[in-house]
């Protein structure tokens, strides 16, 4: 097979950076899929890519299809023609499917009976012809998140075309897309090779990009992490590159170049969440730290500029950051002018959410119950104090100058403010902390006066929310009570004694007093549903099994340590004896089917005897122990204890006729497998583990 | 930088008069018409109608003008040296975009004094949205030297309506370029001109008083009720022009409600939902002047 390398490039105006990493995995499989569907074998797909290009190159693509001979069979013989021998309307719309006269019919034998066919010959094609159009469709296919149009023509693309280079071997493949005609002429740097450089063949693709200054996305990559290594050494530092911004930052250039720059000594004293957002949000560049782990006047940045400038683009960097860090520096001073009480008093004119009121009132409530969720988890009252202490200020930052401009460091600052301010500094941290889990993986408060104020926070929101019957929709939760759902699991994890719903009621009760009007019990029972969901979710993902996940949820257990742990024990169980624990659910179910609860719990002992009188007496023995076990937390133990009904229960099954027809055998014994099923019910519900089984 | 450089640096660059003079010039050769500001208050050059209304239709247009805007909430009684909420932006607008816009914009760098070649000029992602005009496009924000100097937007839609061609948006922000040119870090030291015999008249001396007086206006006197007044007036007004079928009168009134939104907005006297009703109100005058502006020139097409 001869074959040549393919070169598609489309060249655009400046590309945003995630778009362009999505677009690059997204383009070898739209190409790789227009090959195999139009038959040309091909060998591994490169993307190569900067901002205002997205290209792949494709080794050892075939020059032509295989030809290929296919038969197609058509009606029986019979059926295809009249008795007179001409073709019957099966026999011509056969043909008329497969495009060819009547004359070209044969016969060929199926399963011992005479069918028409016709052989089909399909030639090679040459790949020169097909990828031409191939092409304009992979370029039609790329999926953005938002595209657009340009110009006076109608195509979409996430900016504009400007130009494409379309390869096959020596030879340019002929491309249109939004007037644009391909060539052999690819754009260099914008300032170091301005203009269009010449693609002799693929193979040489990267070395003229090389030539024209740009790098492919991971050369850069490397560039810059190396550049960055380099100065560390140099400086003696330690350059902080999240991945985010990272990411950005490489797309952001073709040609990097690694600089150093510096601000004033004075900016140290603005704390360093502030500075190191404004570097890496606003200005893409890199804080760097000292080997003590404090911030540097030292910041790094890519430029992408041309190389004999830098000490220019350094100077203007230096005087763009300047200029921000002066703003942060003078809000900053500002602030502390203020006194946080000052600012409680502002956010009464601040909207939480129109029917829930001011975030003045959402704080006062937040107050009560992150005192209510240090007591419960039975703190001291030098702790439920620093709680409701901490959740008084906690939002009072949120008018602040230097939150309104630097939004993400809310709480960090007011945890500054409150420093500053005199504040004890466990309640510092807690106003800090209070926002943390922001995003699954994140943090959690360190202390349990942050968690106190962090749940506070979370639960008034959730509660407001089902209060006003707006619980989050699947496509609508504005207030991110999802998030804050699995903040409030997560924390109170670490706080087992601290009930759900008790807090639930609570907070629901601090909005009754405010004025809402709901039906507390209902809308309880729906945060409580809600909150039981998020469980099931957060177990499953843990890798639990559903049938495990939902035999605990239908004990209505929400308290996220006990839920986890039930699921937990359940699984061990499980695990450590499928079968006993199978045969058990399906006992249970079987119990269950025949019993009629409306006859009761209360056994008549004395009438008991055999199978009948073993099963009670292990079924009194069985509540006693789950009783136990239960109320000490010991779930394994609760799931032995009713493992231990298995052998009575099962000879029960095997030599008592439940159904009997004397009327008082039967009561007494239905009555019996209503007890034999209660205790059960607050372990786990074991109908749902045998449905599955 | 030695202080010696420094004045040199000055020396050299443009006055702020300057360089409007050569971005007029500039974008005039390139085939603009050179507009001057529409005469009622804007928050942004987009506002004026040979941004708004001209992009939209079938017909080419091309025009560059600077215009005055006003954002009462960015007001900062003329104590920061980066706000203001009376500044100048110097708008670009070509209909359809030519296919060269990133390489005409990065010429006019060089007639204001900043050499591309010699800066590190990026394009950064930054997709424009105005809720009240009821439109939207894709573009950048455009970096020199870390500095966001100019937005650059592909018009999508406008007043609800697909742009068709597509027009390109350049809006500079001549106060930053002003200071970065001239190497001065607070805009009130921007020199604005210089006479004969070089005597410099700032940028401060011409502004600051006006910083002060409307930044207290707009956040501690104007006053609530007669601002929702007007704006129930306008409203109304811009209904009555519709009717009459006078859609540029309309859309005169549109503005007039913008800027009564923007001043209750600096009064604070918003509450969220509040808000949220003004900007959609705003948005269905504006929609509906454009929608009778397009029918008004759809109707004189075929009378051509």
């Amino acid at each position: 097979m001869i074959t040549k390398d393919f070169l598609l490039e489309i060249g655009s105006e400046e590309l945003p950076s995630a778009p362009l990493d999505a677009a690059s995995a997204e383009l070898p499989k739209l190409l790789g899929a227009a090959l195999d569907e139009a038959g040309l074998a091909h060998g591994e797909i490169r993307v190569v890519s900067s901002p205002r290009r997205l290209a792949a190159l494709v080794s050892d693509t075939a020059c032509a299809t295989e030809a290929s001979t296919q038969v197609f069979r058509g009606p029986k013989v019979a059926q295809a023609f009249d008795a007179d021998g001409n073709p019957t309307k099966a026999a011509l719309g056969f043909c008329r499917g497969k495009g060819v006269d009547v004359g070209a019919l044969e016969v060929v034998e199926f399963k011992g009976e005479k069918h028409v066919a016709v052989t089909l010959r399909e030639p090679a094609k040459q790949a020169s012809e097909l990828l031409g159009p191939l092409s304009e469709g992979v370029i039609a296919k790329l999926s953005w998140p938002r595209s657009m149009r340009w110009g006076s023509t109608t195509e979409r693309y996430c900016r504009p075309v400007r130009w494409i280079v379309c390869l096959f071997g020596d030879d340019v493949v002929d491309v249109r897309f939004a007037n644009i005609a391909s060539g052999r002429a690819t754009w260099g740097h914008r300032v170091l090779a301005p203009g269009e450089h010449e693609v002799p063949n693929p193979s040489a693709y990267l070395e003229v990009l090389e030539h024209a200054f740009v790098l492919d996305h991971d050369a850069r990559a490397e560039r810059i992490r190396a550049g960055i290594s380099e100065l560390e050494g140099e400086l003696g530092l330690k350059v902080d590159t999240p991945a985010s911004t990272f990411a950005e930052v490489v797309n952001l250039c073709e040609w990097p170049t690694v600089l150093a720059g510096h601000f004033d000594e004075r900016f140290l004293e603005v704390p360093q969440e502030i500075i190191c957002e404004a570097m890496l949000k606003h200005q893409r560049c890199f804080p760097a730290f000292n080997a003590d782990g404090s911030l540097s006047r030292t910041f790094i940045l890519v430029s992408n500029g041309d190389p004999a400038h830098s000490d220019a683009i350094v100077e203007g960097n230096e005087r763009v950051v300047r200029a921000r860090l002066d703003d942060a520096a003078f809000f900053f001073a500002e602030d502390l002018k203020v006194s946080m009480e000052d600012w409680l008093e502002d956010l009464a004119q601040v909207t939480f959410q129109e029917k829930l009121g001011t975030l003045r009132q959402k704080v006062a409530r937040m107050e009560e119950l992150a005192g209510e969720v240090a007591r419960l988890a039975g703190e001291d009252d030098v702790t439920i104090e620093r709680a409701k202490r901490a959740a008084h200020l906690s939002k009072a930052d949120l008018v602040s100058q230097a939150v309104v401009e630097f939004t993400s460091q809310q709480g960090v600052m007011g945890g500054h403010y409150a420093r500053a301010a005199g504040e004890d500094e466990v309640v510092a941290e807690a106003v800090a902390e209070h926002y943390r889990p922001r995003y699954a993986g994140d943090e959690l408060p360190g202390s349990v006066v942050g968690s106190a104020v962090a749940i506070s926070d979370k639960l008034d929101t959730i509660c407001g929310m089902f209060a006003i019957g707006e619980p989050p929709t699947g496509s609508k939760d504005p207030f991110a009570q999802r998030r804050g759902a699995i903040g409030v699991i997560r924390l109170l994890e670490r706080m087992p004694s601290a009930s759900l719903r008790a807090l639930i009621d609570t907070a629901l009760g601090l909005y009754q007093a405010q004025g809402l009007e709901f039906d507390r019990a209902e809308v309880a029972r729906a945060v409580a549903d809600f909150f039981s969901g998020r469980l099931q979710t957060m177990a499953r993902e843990e890798g639990a099994q559903p049938d495990a996940v939902a035999a605990i949820a239908h004990t209505g257990v929400v308290d996220p340590a006990e839920f986890l742990a039930r699921v937990r024990a359940l699984e061990a169980a499980r695990a450590e004896a499928a079968e006993l624990m199978d045969d058990l659910a399906q006992a249970f179910l079987r119990a269950t089917h025949l019993a009629d609860p409306s006859l009761g719990t209360d056994v008549e002992r004395e009438a008991l005897e055999g199978a009948e009188l073993s099963l009670y007496e292990a079924t009194e023995a069985a509540e006693r122990d789950v009783d136990a076990a239960l109320a000490d937390n010991r779930f394994a133990d609760a799931l032995a204890a009713l493992a231990a009904l298995r052998g009575p229960i099962d000879r029960f099954f095997e030599d008592v006729l439940v159904m009997d027809e004397d009327p008082r055998a039967r009561t007494r014994r239905l009555v019996l497998l209503n007890r034999f099923a209660a205790p059960f019910a607050g372990v786990a519900d074991f109908a749902a583990l045998a449905k599955t089984s | 930088m030695n202080d010696e450089r420094n004045a040199m640096v000055k020396a050299q660059a443009p006055t702020f008069q300057e360089m409007i003079f050569a971005l007029q010039r500039y974008w005039a050769a390139q085939g603009c018409a050179v507009m001057q500001p529409v005469d009622t208050e804007v928050g942004a050059g987009t506002f004026h109608t040979a941004t708004t209304l001209r992009s939209l239709g079938p017909k080419p247009w091309a025009a560059c003008y600077a215009q005055p805007c006003r954002r009462p909430t960015d007001g900062r009684y003329g104590e920061n040296p980066n706000r203001l909420q009376h500044y100048y932006q110097f708008q670009v607008l070509m209909k359809p975009s030519p296919v060269n816009a990133q390489e005409l914009y990065l010429g006019s760098l060089a007639e204001i004094g900043l050499d591309a070649t010699a800066h590190d000029v990026r394009f950064v992602e930054d997709d424009w949205e105005s809720p009240t005009l009821g439109a939207w496009g894709l573009g950048w924000e455009v970096w020199i030297d870390g500095m966001e100097v100019t937005q650059f937007t592909y018009f999508q839609q406008v007043g609800g309506i697909e742009c068709a061609p597509v027009p390109v948006e350049i809006t500079y922000g001549l106060e930053r370029l002003a200071m970065y040119a001239q190497d001065v870090d607070s805009c009130f030291d921007v020199v604005w001109c210089r006479d004969p015999e070089g005597r410099e008249l700032t940028y401060g001396e011409v502004f600051h008083e006006n910083e002060r007086e409307f930044s207290t206006y707009n956040f501690e006197v104007a006053d609530v009720a007669a601002l929702r007044q007007h704006f129930d007036d306008y409203e109304l007004q811009c209904q009555a022009c519709l009717d009459r079928k006078l859609p540029l009168v309309a859309y005169d009134c549109a503005l007039k409600c913008s800027h009564a939104f923007n001043l209750l907005d600096a009064r604070g006297a918003l509450s969220q939902t509040e808000r949220m009703n003004y900007i959609l109100r705003v948005r269905s005058v504006a929609k509906a002047a454009c929608v009778a502006w397009m029918e008004a020139s759809d109707t004189k097409a075929e009378v051509a």
